[in-house]
Protein backbone atom coordinates (compact mmCIF):
# COMPACT_ATOMS: atom_id res chain seq x y z
CA UNK A 1 0.00 0.00 0.00
CA UNK A 2 2.71 2.36 0.99
CA UNK A 3 4.65 1.41 -2.82
CA UNK A 4 1.17 2.39 -3.91
CA UNK A 5 1.23 6.07 -2.55
CA UNK A 6 5.23 6.48 -2.92
CA UNK A 7 5.98 9.71 -4.86
CA UNK A 8 9.37 10.54 -6.33
CA UNK A 9 9.55 14.86 -5.16
CA UNK A 10 12.20 15.77 -6.54
CA UNK A 11 11.35 14.62 -10.31
CA UNK A 12 7.56 16.52 -9.62
CA UNK A 13 7.78 19.47 -12.34
CA UNK A 14 6.16 22.98 -11.89
CA UNK A 15 3.51 22.00 -13.81
CA UNK A 16 3.16 18.90 -11.40
CA UNK A 17 3.49 21.21 -8.31
CA UNK A 18 0.63 23.97 -9.71
CA UNK A 19 -1.90 20.75 -10.80
CA UNK A 20 -1.25 19.67 -7.14
CA UNK A 21 -1.87 22.67 -5.47
CA UNK A 22 -4.23 24.17 -7.30
CA UNK A 23 -6.06 20.57 -6.56
CA UNK A 24 -5.19 21.13 -2.65
CA UNK A 25 -6.63 24.56 -2.84
CA UNK A 26 -10.03 23.69 -4.46
CA UNK A 27 -10.65 21.37 -2.13
CA UNK A 28 -10.24 22.84 1.32
CA UNK A 29 -12.57 24.87 -0.90
CA UNK A 30 -15.35 22.15 -1.69
CA UNK A 31 -14.83 21.29 2.08
CA UNK A 32 -15.64 24.69 3.67
CA UNK A 33 -18.55 25.07 1.00
CA UNK A 34 -20.03 21.62 2.74
CA UNK A 35 -19.27 23.06 6.09
CA UNK A 36 -21.31 26.24 5.53
CA UNK A 37 -24.27 24.78 3.34
CA UNK A 38 -24.88 22.65 5.97
CA UNK A 39 -24.30 24.61 9.25
CA UNK A 40 -27.77 24.90 10.67
CA UNK A 41 -27.32 28.55 11.48
CA UNK A 42 -27.06 28.99 7.42
CA UNK A 43 -30.33 26.87 6.58
CA UNK A 44 -33.10 29.82 7.13
CA UNK A 45 -31.07 31.97 5.09
CA UNK A 46 -29.74 29.43 2.49
CA UNK A 47 -33.83 27.81 1.99
CA UNK A 48 -35.07 31.11 1.67
CA UNK A 49 -33.42 31.45 -1.71
CA UNK A 50 -35.74 28.62 -3.57
CA UNK A 51 -38.43 31.13 -3.54
CA UNK A 52 -36.50 33.43 -5.83
CA UNK A 53 -38.23 32.26 -9.21
CA UNK A 54 -41.92 32.51 -7.84
CA UNK A 55 -41.08 36.28 -6.39
CA UNK A 56 -40.45 37.68 -9.49
CA UNK A 57 -43.88 36.70 -10.77
CA UNK A 58 -45.25 38.23 -7.09
CA UNK A 59 -43.08 41.35 -7.51
CA UNK A 60 -44.42 42.06 -11.13
CA UNK A 61 -47.94 42.33 -10.59
CA UNK A 62 -47.40 43.76 -7.26
CA UNK A 63 -47.97 41.02 -4.23
CA UNK A 64 -45.33 41.99 -2.45
CA UNK A 65 -42.45 44.51 -1.45
CA UNK A 66 -40.73 43.90 -4.41
CA UNK A 67 -42.76 45.22 -7.00
CA UNK A 68 -42.73 48.61 -5.02
CA UNK B 1 -51.95 35.25 -11.47
CA UNK B 2 -49.16 33.45 -13.91
CA UNK B 3 -51.07 34.74 -16.92
CA UNK B 4 -50.43 38.05 -15.68
CA UNK B 5 -47.16 38.31 -14.21
CA UNK B 6 -46.02 36.79 -17.95
CA UNK B 7 -47.88 39.75 -19.66
CA UNK B 8 -45.82 42.44 -17.84
CA UNK B 9 -42.72 40.27 -18.18
CA UNK B 10 -43.17 40.78 -21.71
CA UNK B 11 -42.75 44.71 -21.46
CA UNK B 12 -40.26 44.27 -19.34
CA UNK B 13 -38.13 41.97 -20.97
CA UNK B 14 -36.42 40.63 -24.55
CA UNK B 15 -37.96 37.66 -25.49
CA UNK B 16 -37.99 37.83 -29.08
CA UNK B 17 -34.56 36.35 -29.31
CA UNK B 18 -35.79 33.35 -27.00
CA UNK B 19 -39.04 32.82 -29.34
CA UNK B 20 -36.57 32.17 -32.12
CA UNK B 21 -34.19 30.12 -30.08
CA UNK B 22 -37.25 27.96 -29.38
CA UNK B 23 -38.41 27.24 -32.32
CA UNK B 24 -34.83 26.87 -34.22
CA UNK B 25 -34.02 24.21 -31.34
CA UNK B 26 -37.33 21.93 -32.11
CA UNK B 27 -36.44 22.59 -35.88
CA UNK B 28 -32.92 21.03 -35.20
CA UNK B 29 -34.51 18.51 -33.16
CA UNK B 30 -35.88 17.08 -35.97
CA UNK B 31 -33.23 17.76 -38.43
CA UNK B 32 -30.69 15.75 -35.93
CA UNK B 33 -32.55 13.30 -34.98
CA UNK B 34 -33.77 12.13 -38.68
CA UNK B 35 -30.37 12.49 -39.40
CA UNK B 36 -29.57 10.08 -36.41
CA UNK B 37 -32.48 7.42 -37.67
CA UNK B 38 -31.12 7.56 -41.17
CA UNK B 39 -27.44 6.62 -40.07
CA UNK B 40 -28.94 3.98 -37.68
CA UNK B 41 -30.18 2.61 -40.63
CA UNK B 42 -27.46 2.69 -42.34
CA UNK B 43 -26.09 0.37 -40.23
CA UNK B 44 -28.72 -2.15 -40.37
CA UNK B 45 -29.39 -1.50 -44.04
CA UNK B 46 -26.24 -0.82 -45.59
CA UNK B 47 -27.44 -0.21 -49.33
CA UNK B 48 -28.81 3.33 -47.80
CA UNK B 49 -25.32 4.55 -47.86
CA UNK B 50 -26.14 4.39 -51.99
CA UNK B 51 -22.37 4.57 -52.43
CA UNK B 52 -22.19 8.15 -52.41
CA UNK B 53 -19.45 9.58 -49.44
CA UNK B 54 -21.57 12.40 -48.74
CA UNK B 55 -24.25 9.93 -47.37
CA UNK B 56 -21.67 7.62 -45.63
CA UNK B 57 -22.27 6.67 -42.29
CA UNK B 58 -18.70 8.43 -41.16
CA UNK B 59 -19.47 11.74 -42.75
CA UNK B 60 -23.59 11.92 -41.60
CA UNK B 61 -22.40 10.63 -38.08
CA UNK B 62 -21.06 14.07 -37.12
CA UNK B 63 -23.62 15.96 -38.64
CA UNK B 64 -25.96 13.88 -36.43
CA UNK B 65 -23.98 14.47 -33.51
CA UNK B 66 -23.46 18.41 -34.08
CA UNK B 67 -26.92 18.99 -35.16
CA UNK B 68 -28.41 17.04 -31.88
CA UNK B 69 -25.94 18.53 -29.34
CA UNK B 70 -24.75 21.81 -30.40
CA UNK B 71 -27.78 23.01 -32.63
CA UNK B 72 -30.38 21.30 -30.98
CA UNK B 73 -28.86 21.67 -27.35
CA UNK B 74 -27.19 24.72 -27.98
CA UNK B 75 -30.39 26.73 -29.17
CA UNK B 76 -32.76 25.48 -26.04
CA UNK B 77 -29.59 26.26 -23.78
CA UNK B 78 -29.76 29.75 -25.36
CA UNK B 79 -33.38 30.15 -25.18
CA UNK B 80 -33.28 29.09 -21.53
CA UNK B 81 -30.40 30.40 -19.92
CA UNK B 82 -31.62 33.94 -21.79
CA UNK B 83 -35.15 33.62 -20.08
CA UNK B 84 -34.15 32.54 -16.76
CA UNK B 85 -31.31 35.08 -16.39
CA UNK B 86 -33.53 37.92 -17.19
CA UNK B 87 -36.53 36.50 -15.03
CA UNK B 88 -34.71 35.74 -11.86
CA UNK B 89 -32.74 38.41 -12.27
CA UNK B 90 -35.67 40.63 -12.70
CA UNK B 91 -33.10 43.05 -15.98
CA UNK B 92 -33.49 42.83 -19.12
CA UNK B 93 -30.86 41.26 -21.00
CA UNK B 94 -27.99 43.40 -20.92
CA UNK B 95 -27.66 43.63 -24.54
CA UNK B 96 -30.51 43.11 -27.46
CA UNK B 97 -27.54 43.44 -30.07
CA UNK B 98 -25.18 40.94 -28.92
CA UNK B 99 -27.82 38.14 -27.79
CA UNK B 100 -29.02 38.59 -31.38
CA UNK B 101 -25.59 38.32 -32.89
CA UNK B 102 -25.19 35.41 -30.92
CA UNK B 103 -28.57 34.08 -32.89
CA UNK B 104 -27.79 34.64 -36.23
CA UNK B 105 -24.05 33.67 -35.40
CA UNK B 106 -24.68 29.91 -33.60
CA UNK B 107 -27.15 29.51 -36.67
CA UNK B 108 -24.35 29.97 -39.04
CA UNK B 109 -22.29 28.10 -37.30
CA UNK B 110 -24.68 25.13 -37.58
CA UNK B 111 -25.23 26.16 -41.31
CA UNK B 112 -21.41 25.73 -41.75
CA UNK B 113 -21.09 22.28 -40.34
CA UNK B 114 -24.52 20.63 -42.60
CA UNK B 115 -22.09 22.36 -45.28
CA UNK B 116 -18.32 21.02 -44.29
CA UNK B 117 -18.88 17.93 -42.30
CA UNK B 118 -20.68 15.94 -45.40
CA UNK B 119 -18.03 17.34 -47.62
CA UNK B 120 -15.32 15.46 -45.18
CA UNK B 121 -14.11 18.90 -44.10
CA UNK B 122 -12.98 17.51 -40.36
CA UNK B 123 -10.24 17.34 -37.63
CA UNK B 124 -11.24 14.22 -36.92
CA UNK B 125 -11.55 15.10 -32.75
CA UNK B 126 -15.16 13.99 -31.56
CA UNK B 127 -17.71 16.69 -31.01
CA UNK B 128 -14.82 18.73 -31.91
CA UNK B 129 -14.94 17.44 -35.91
CA UNK B 130 -15.57 21.42 -37.22
CA UNK B 131 -12.40 22.85 -38.89
CA UNK B 132 -10.56 25.97 -37.34
CA UNK B 133 -12.36 29.32 -39.15
CA UNK B 134 -15.45 27.44 -37.25
CA UNK B 135 -13.85 26.98 -34.29
CA UNK B 136 -12.70 30.73 -33.86
CA UNK B 137 -16.34 31.47 -34.93
CA UNK B 138 -18.06 29.51 -32.09
CA UNK B 139 -15.46 31.27 -29.41
CA UNK B 140 -16.55 34.35 -30.70
CA UNK B 141 -20.21 33.67 -30.66
CA UNK B 142 -20.41 31.77 -27.40
CA UNK B 143 -18.24 34.27 -25.56
CA UNK B 144 -21.12 36.91 -26.68
CA UNK B 145 -23.63 34.85 -25.64
CA UNK B 146 -21.47 34.62 -21.83
CA UNK B 147 -20.70 38.21 -21.75
CA UNK B 148 -24.05 38.89 -22.49
CA UNK B 149 -25.09 36.61 -19.50
CA UNK B 150 -22.63 37.58 -17.31
CA UNK B 151 -23.34 41.32 -17.80
CA UNK B 152 -27.34 40.61 -17.16
CA UNK B 153 -26.20 38.95 -13.84
CA UNK B 154 -23.94 42.20 -12.48
CA UNK B 155 -26.98 44.28 -13.77
CA UNK B 156 -29.72 42.22 -11.26
CA UNK B 157 -31.74 43.39 -9.05
CA UNK B 158 -31.90 40.90 -6.72
CA UNK B 159 -29.28 40.14 -3.84
CA UNK B 160 -29.33 36.60 -4.74
CA UNK B 161 -28.00 35.07 -7.72
CA UNK B 162 -30.51 31.84 -8.20
CA UNK B 163 -29.20 28.78 -8.35
CA UNK B 164 -29.96 27.84 -11.88
CA UNK B 165 -27.65 31.05 -13.12
CA UNK B 166 -24.75 29.14 -11.35
CA UNK B 167 -25.04 26.28 -13.58
CA UNK B 168 -25.16 28.01 -16.86
CA UNK B 169 -22.47 30.41 -15.76
CA UNK B 170 -20.39 27.27 -14.85
CA UNK B 171 -21.36 25.82 -18.10
CA UNK B 172 -20.62 29.02 -20.25
CA UNK B 173 -16.52 29.35 -18.57
CA UNK B 174 -16.22 25.51 -18.58
CA UNK B 175 -16.79 25.68 -22.24
CA UNK B 176 -15.04 28.27 -23.13
CA UNK B 177 -11.72 26.70 -21.73
CA UNK B 178 -12.18 23.15 -22.96
CA UNK B 179 -13.37 24.31 -26.38
CA UNK B 180 -10.03 26.91 -26.42
CA UNK B 181 -7.60 24.34 -25.45
CA UNK B 182 -8.86 21.48 -27.29
CA UNK B 183 -9.03 23.63 -30.57
CA UNK B 184 -5.81 24.57 -30.38
CA UNK B 185 -4.37 23.66 -33.80
CA UNK B 186 -2.23 24.48 -36.79
CA UNK B 187 -3.92 25.29 -39.63
CA UNK B 188 -2.27 24.71 -43.26
CA UNK B 189 -5.04 26.12 -45.07
CA UNK B 190 -8.57 27.11 -45.20
CA UNK B 191 -10.20 24.17 -44.08
CA UNK B 192 -7.00 21.62 -42.96
CA UNK B 193 -5.15 22.01 -39.85
CA UNK B 194 -3.12 19.42 -37.89
CA UNK B 195 -3.62 19.67 -33.50
CA UNK B 196 -1.23 20.86 -31.31
CA UNK B 197 -1.03 17.85 -29.33
CA UNK B 198 -0.21 14.55 -30.82
CA UNK B 199 -0.20 10.57 -29.18
CA UNK B 200 -1.74 10.12 -25.26
CA UNK B 201 -1.40 13.94 -25.06
CA UNK B 202 -3.51 14.76 -28.07
CA UNK B 203 -6.11 11.82 -26.88
CA UNK B 204 -6.18 13.13 -22.88
CA UNK B 205 -6.92 16.95 -23.97
CA UNK B 206 -9.54 15.00 -26.67
CA UNK B 207 -11.74 13.11 -23.81
CA UNK B 208 -10.61 15.97 -21.25
CA UNK B 209 -13.28 17.90 -23.28
CA UNK B 210 -15.54 14.92 -24.68
CA UNK B 211 -16.30 13.80 -21.13
CA UNK B 212 -16.50 17.57 -19.78
CA UNK B 213 -18.84 18.58 -23.07
CA UNK B 214 -21.02 15.82 -21.81
CA UNK B 215 -20.45 17.44 -17.80
CA UNK B 216 -20.86 20.96 -18.54
CA UNK B 217 -22.53 21.55 -21.51
CA UNK B 218 -25.26 18.62 -21.43
CA UNK B 219 -25.32 18.62 -17.91
CA UNK B 220 -24.98 21.06 -15.85
CA UNK B 221 -26.41 23.37 -18.53
CA UNK B 222 -29.32 21.59 -18.46
CA UNK B 223 -29.11 21.04 -15.05
CA UNK B 224 -29.61 25.16 -14.96
CA UNK B 225 -32.72 24.24 -17.09
CA UNK B 226 -33.44 21.75 -14.20
CA UNK B 227 -33.38 23.97 -11.48
CA UNK B 228 -35.76 26.36 -12.69
CA UNK B 229 -37.90 24.87 -14.97
CA UNK B 230 -39.28 22.09 -12.70
CA UNK B 231 -39.90 24.20 -9.80
CA UNK B 232 -41.75 26.30 -12.21
CA UNK B 233 -43.96 23.87 -13.87
CA UNK B 234 -44.71 22.44 -10.81
CA UNK B 235 -45.47 25.44 -9.20
CA UNK B 236 -43.37 25.09 -5.70
CA UNK B 237 -40.08 25.76 -5.05
CA UNK B 238 -36.89 23.25 -5.10
CA UNK B 239 -36.97 20.52 -2.99
CA UNK B 240 -33.32 21.95 -1.08
CA UNK B 241 -31.65 24.86 -2.05
CA UNK B 242 -29.03 23.65 -0.16
CA UNK B 243 -28.33 20.58 -1.65
CA UNK B 244 -28.69 22.40 -4.94
CA UNK B 245 -26.09 24.66 -3.55
CA UNK B 246 -23.83 21.58 -3.08
CA UNK B 247 -24.51 20.01 -6.37
CA UNK B 248 -23.12 22.74 -8.23
CA UNK B 249 -19.79 22.86 -6.44
CA UNK B 250 -19.39 19.03 -6.76
CA UNK B 251 -20.16 19.28 -9.97
CA UNK B 252 -17.78 21.50 -10.87
CA UNK B 253 -14.82 20.13 -8.83
CA UNK B 254 -15.49 16.42 -9.84
CA UNK B 255 -16.02 16.60 -13.35
CA UNK B 256 -13.11 17.77 -14.38
CA UNK B 257 -10.92 14.69 -13.83
CA UNK B 258 -13.59 12.20 -15.51
CA UNK B 259 -12.22 11.95 -19.04
CA UNK B 260 -9.48 9.89 -18.57
CA UNK B 261 -11.93 7.05 -17.59
CA UNK B 262 -12.13 7.25 -21.23
CA UNK B 263 -8.98 5.93 -22.01
CA UNK B 264 -8.35 2.70 -19.97
CA UNK B 265 -6.08 0.14 -21.41
CA UNK B 266 -4.21 2.44 -23.90
CA UNK B 267 -0.82 4.41 -23.75
CA UNK B 268 -2.27 6.79 -21.18
CA UNK B 269 -0.43 6.10 -17.68
CA UNK B 270 -2.81 3.75 -15.89
CA UNK B 271 -3.51 5.66 -12.47
CA UNK B 272 -4.50 8.73 -14.62
CA UNK B 273 -7.87 6.29 -15.77
CA UNK B 274 -7.97 4.67 -12.14
CA UNK B 275 -8.21 8.30 -10.75
CA UNK B 276 -10.56 8.79 -13.42
CA UNK B 277 -12.73 6.02 -12.67
CA UNK B 278 -12.87 7.01 -8.74
CA UNK B 279 -13.86 10.12 -9.30
CA UNK B 280 -16.81 9.03 -11.39
CA UNK B 281 -17.88 6.73 -8.62
CA UNK B 282 -17.46 9.75 -6.23
CA UNK B 283 -19.52 11.63 -8.50
CA UNK B 284 -22.34 9.34 -8.14
CA UNK B 285 -23.40 11.14 -5.01
CA UNK B 286 -24.13 14.60 -6.30
CA UNK B 287 -25.56 13.22 -9.45
CA UNK B 288 -28.12 11.35 -7.45
CA UNK B 289 -28.33 14.38 -4.70
CA UNK B 290 -29.78 16.50 -7.69
CA UNK B 291 -31.91 14.27 -9.25
CA UNK B 292 -33.81 13.55 -5.87
CA UNK B 293 -33.92 17.08 -5.57
CA UNK B 294 -35.28 17.70 -8.60
CA UNK B 295 -38.03 15.09 -8.02
CA UNK B 296 -39.17 15.68 -4.46
CA UNK B 297 -39.95 19.27 -5.42
CA UNK B 298 -43.04 17.31 -6.43
CA UNK B 299 -42.92 15.59 -2.93
CA UNK B 300 -46.62 16.07 -1.50
CA UNK B 301 -48.44 17.07 -5.17
CA UNK B 302 -47.55 13.91 -7.09
CA UNK B 303 -50.55 13.71 -8.33
CA UNK B 304 -49.89 16.80 -10.80
CA UNK B 305 -47.88 13.74 -13.04
CA UNK B 306 -51.84 12.64 -13.85
CA UNK B 307 -52.52 15.83 -15.84
CA UNK B 308 -49.30 17.65 -16.05
CA UNK B 309 -48.10 16.36 -19.42
CA UNK B 310 -44.86 18.79 -19.21
CA UNK B 311 -44.41 17.68 -15.46
CA UNK B 312 -44.30 14.34 -16.43
CA UNK B 313 -41.47 15.08 -19.60
CA UNK B 314 -39.10 16.81 -16.66
CA UNK B 315 -39.49 14.27 -14.24
CA UNK B 316 -38.98 11.18 -16.61
CA UNK B 317 -35.75 13.48 -17.49
CA UNK B 318 -34.50 13.39 -13.85
CA UNK B 319 -35.13 9.20 -13.91
CA UNK B 320 -33.01 9.30 -16.53
CA UNK B 321 -30.18 11.43 -15.50
CA UNK B 322 -30.10 9.65 -12.48
CA UNK B 323 -30.01 6.02 -14.41
CA UNK B 324 -26.99 7.19 -16.65
CA UNK B 325 -25.18 8.83 -13.88
CA UNK B 326 -24.82 5.47 -12.16
CA UNK B 327 -24.82 3.75 -14.99
CA UNK B 328 -21.59 5.74 -16.28
CA UNK B 329 -19.47 5.29 -13.32
CA UNK B 330 -19.90 1.58 -13.19
CA UNK B 331 -19.15 1.70 -16.79
CA UNK B 332 -15.59 3.66 -16.13
CA UNK B 333 -14.52 0.73 -13.90
CA UNK B 334 -11.65 -0.84 -15.15
CA UNK B 335 -13.05 -4.66 -15.16
CA UNK B 336 -16.42 -3.70 -16.41
CA UNK B 337 -14.70 -1.22 -18.82
CA UNK B 338 -12.64 -4.07 -20.65
CA UNK B 339 -16.12 -5.47 -21.46
CA UNK B 340 -17.97 -2.17 -22.10
CA UNK B 341 -15.71 -0.30 -24.41
CA UNK B 342 -15.80 0.02 -27.81
CA UNK B 343 -19.39 -1.51 -28.10
CA UNK B 344 -22.40 -0.33 -28.34
CA UNK B 345 -22.99 -0.11 -24.74
CA UNK B 346 -21.64 2.54 -24.69
CA UNK B 347 -23.88 3.88 -27.82
CA UNK B 348 -26.94 2.57 -25.02
CA UNK B 349 -25.66 4.60 -22.42
CA UNK B 350 -25.19 7.90 -24.42
CA UNK B 351 -28.34 8.23 -25.69
CA UNK B 352 -29.99 6.75 -22.28
CA UNK B 353 -28.59 10.58 -21.34
CA UNK B 354 -28.96 12.46 -24.49
CA UNK B 355 -32.87 10.94 -25.51
CA UNK B 356 -34.07 10.57 -21.92
CA UNK B 357 -31.86 13.64 -19.88
CA UNK B 358 -31.05 16.15 -21.97
CA UNK B 359 -33.89 15.99 -24.97
CA UNK B 360 -36.10 15.07 -21.82
CA UNK B 361 -35.62 18.09 -19.64
CA UNK B 362 -35.87 20.52 -22.92
CA UNK B 363 -38.88 19.40 -24.52
CA UNK B 364 -40.02 20.15 -21.35
CA UNK B 365 -38.92 23.45 -21.07
CA UNK B 366 -39.65 24.06 -24.79
CA UNK B 367 -42.91 23.06 -23.70
CA UNK B 368 -43.22 25.15 -20.69
CA UNK B 369 -41.65 28.24 -22.70
CA UNK B 370 -44.28 28.33 -25.57
CA UNK B 371 -47.04 29.02 -23.36
CA UNK B 372 -45.44 31.82 -21.40
CA UNK B 373 -43.92 33.37 -24.40
CA UNK B 374 -46.70 33.04 -26.78
CA UNK B 375 -49.87 34.23 -24.30
CA UNK B 376 -51.43 31.11 -25.25
CA UNK B 377 -52.25 27.20 -24.11
CA UNK B 378 -50.54 24.74 -26.53
CA UNK B 379 -52.81 24.01 -29.74
CA UNK B 380 -53.16 20.31 -28.69
CA UNK B 381 -52.71 19.33 -25.47
CA UNK B 382 -53.56 15.89 -26.53
CA UNK B 383 -50.27 15.73 -29.14
CA UNK B 384 -48.18 16.88 -26.03
CA UNK B 385 -49.22 13.57 -24.53
CA UNK B 386 -48.57 11.27 -27.47
CA UNK B 387 -45.28 13.15 -28.01
CA UNK B 388 -44.33 12.13 -24.01
CA UNK B 389 -45.40 8.54 -25.23
CA UNK B 390 -43.20 8.06 -28.58
CA UNK B 391 -40.22 9.87 -26.99
CA UNK B 392 -39.99 7.73 -23.66
CA UNK B 393 -40.77 3.99 -25.70
CA UNK B 394 -38.65 5.44 -28.64
CA UNK B 395 -35.63 5.79 -25.92
CA UNK B 396 -36.67 2.77 -24.12
CA UNK B 397 -36.59 0.83 -27.20
CA UNK B 398 -33.50 2.18 -28.64
CA UNK B 399 -31.28 2.34 -25.53
CA UNK B 400 -32.31 -1.63 -25.01
CA UNK B 401 -31.45 -2.40 -27.75
CA UNK B 402 -28.11 -1.51 -27.51
CA UNK B 403 -27.81 -2.59 -23.77
CA UNK B 404 -28.40 -5.79 -24.76
CA UNK B 405 -26.29 -6.27 -28.38
CA UNK B 406 -23.64 -4.63 -26.88
CA UNK B 407 -22.59 -6.85 -23.99
CA UNK B 408 -23.39 -9.25 -26.51
CA UNK B 409 -20.80 -7.65 -28.60
CA UNK B 410 -18.31 -7.30 -25.72
CA UNK B 411 -18.75 -10.81 -24.68
CA UNK B 412 -18.15 -12.09 -28.48
CA UNK B 413 -15.29 -10.36 -28.93
CA UNK B 414 -13.31 -12.16 -25.55
CA UNK B 415 -14.53 -15.82 -25.96
CA UNK B 416 -11.91 -18.10 -26.20
CA UNK B 417 -12.57 -21.59 -27.39
CA UNK B 418 -10.78 -24.47 -25.54
CA UNK B 419 -7.31 -24.26 -27.63
CA UNK B 420 -7.50 -20.64 -26.74
CA UNK B 421 -8.48 -18.74 -30.21
CA UNK B 422 -11.22 -16.61 -30.69
CA UNK B 423 -14.72 -18.51 -30.68
CA UNK B 424 -16.07 -15.75 -33.36
CA UNK B 425 -14.78 -13.90 -35.88
CA UNK B 426 -15.38 -9.99 -35.75
CA UNK B 427 -17.82 -10.35 -38.90
CA UNK B 428 -20.07 -12.80 -36.95
CA UNK B 429 -20.01 -10.49 -34.21
CA UNK B 430 -21.25 -8.30 -36.74
CA UNK B 431 -24.06 -10.12 -38.20
CA UNK B 432 -25.59 -10.63 -34.84
CA UNK B 433 -25.82 -7.18 -34.12
CA UNK B 434 -28.33 -6.72 -37.15
CA UNK B 435 -31.32 -7.26 -35.69
CA UNK B 436 -30.68 -4.84 -32.68
CA UNK B 437 -29.65 -2.34 -35.07
CA UNK B 438 -32.90 -3.00 -36.88
CA UNK B 439 -34.50 -2.46 -33.15
CA UNK B 440 -32.58 0.61 -33.05
CA UNK B 441 -33.77 2.40 -35.88
CA UNK B 442 -37.14 1.84 -35.00
CA UNK B 443 -36.75 2.79 -31.21
CA UNK B 444 -34.81 6.11 -32.78
CA UNK B 445 -37.87 6.39 -35.31
CA UNK B 446 -40.59 6.80 -32.91
CA UNK B 447 -38.29 9.21 -31.20
CA UNK B 448 -38.29 11.33 -34.39
CA UNK B 449 -42.12 10.84 -34.95
CA UNK B 450 -42.57 12.11 -31.53
CA UNK B 451 -40.39 15.23 -32.11
CA UNK B 452 -42.48 15.78 -35.75
CA UNK B 453 -45.22 15.85 -33.58
CA UNK B 454 -43.63 18.44 -31.45
CA UNK B 455 -42.53 20.81 -34.58
CA UNK B 456 -46.06 20.80 -35.61
CA UNK B 457 -47.35 21.47 -32.34
CA UNK B 458 -45.24 24.05 -31.60
CA UNK B 459 -45.90 25.92 -35.10
CA UNK B 460 -49.19 25.26 -35.02
CA UNK B 461 -49.17 27.05 -31.49
CA UNK B 462 -47.73 30.11 -32.81
CA UNK B 463 -49.98 30.35 -35.12
CA UNK B 464 -52.33 29.73 -32.89
CA UNK B 465 -50.88 32.80 -30.74
CA UNK B 466 -50.83 34.71 -33.67
CA UNK B 467 -54.58 34.39 -35.36
CA UNK B 468 -55.66 35.29 -31.63
CA UNK B 469 -53.18 38.17 -31.18
CA UNK B 470 -52.33 37.43 -27.82
CA UNK B 471 -49.02 37.84 -28.46
CA UNK B 472 -49.34 41.12 -30.18
CA UNK B 473 -51.91 42.23 -27.48
CA UNK B 474 -49.10 40.99 -24.61
CA UNK B 475 -46.59 43.26 -26.54
CA UNK B 476 -48.49 46.22 -26.40
CA UNK B 477 -49.50 45.65 -22.61
CA UNK B 478 -53.08 44.78 -23.21
CA UNK B 479 -54.70 43.17 -19.92
CA UNK B 480 -55.74 39.71 -21.33
CA UNK B 481 -60.29 39.52 -22.06
CA UNK B 482 -60.44 36.27 -19.95
CA UNK B 483 -58.52 37.59 -17.20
Amino acid sequence: MLDYFQTDWAAMTATDWVGTILTVVIFVLMVVAYFQVFRPKNRDKLESRKHIPFEEDEADIGENDGGK
Amino acid sequence: MEATADRIAEQKYSFDVVRWFTVMAVVYLVVGAAVGVYIASELAWPFLNFDSPYLSFGRLRPVHTNAVIFAFGGCTLMATAFYTVQRTCGVRLWSDKLAWFTFWGWNAIIVLAVITLPLGLTQSKEYAELEWPIDILIAVVWLAFTINFIMTIANRKTSHIYVSNWFFLGMMVMIVYLHVVNSLSIPVGLFKSYSLFSGVQDAMIQWWWGHNAVGFYLTAGFLGIMYYFVPKQANRPVYSYRLSVIHFWALMFGYVWLGAHHLHYTALPDWTGSLGAAVSLAMIIPSWGGAVNGMMTLSGAWDKLRTDYVLRFLIIALAFYAMSTFEGPVMSLKTVNALSHYTDWTIGHVHSGALGWVAGISIGAIYHLMTRLWHTSMWSESLVNVHFWTATIGTVIYVVAMWVSGIMQGLMWRAYDEYGTLAYTFVESVAAMHPYYAMRAVGGGIFLLGAIIMLFNILMTVRKAANQGTLREARAGVAPAAA
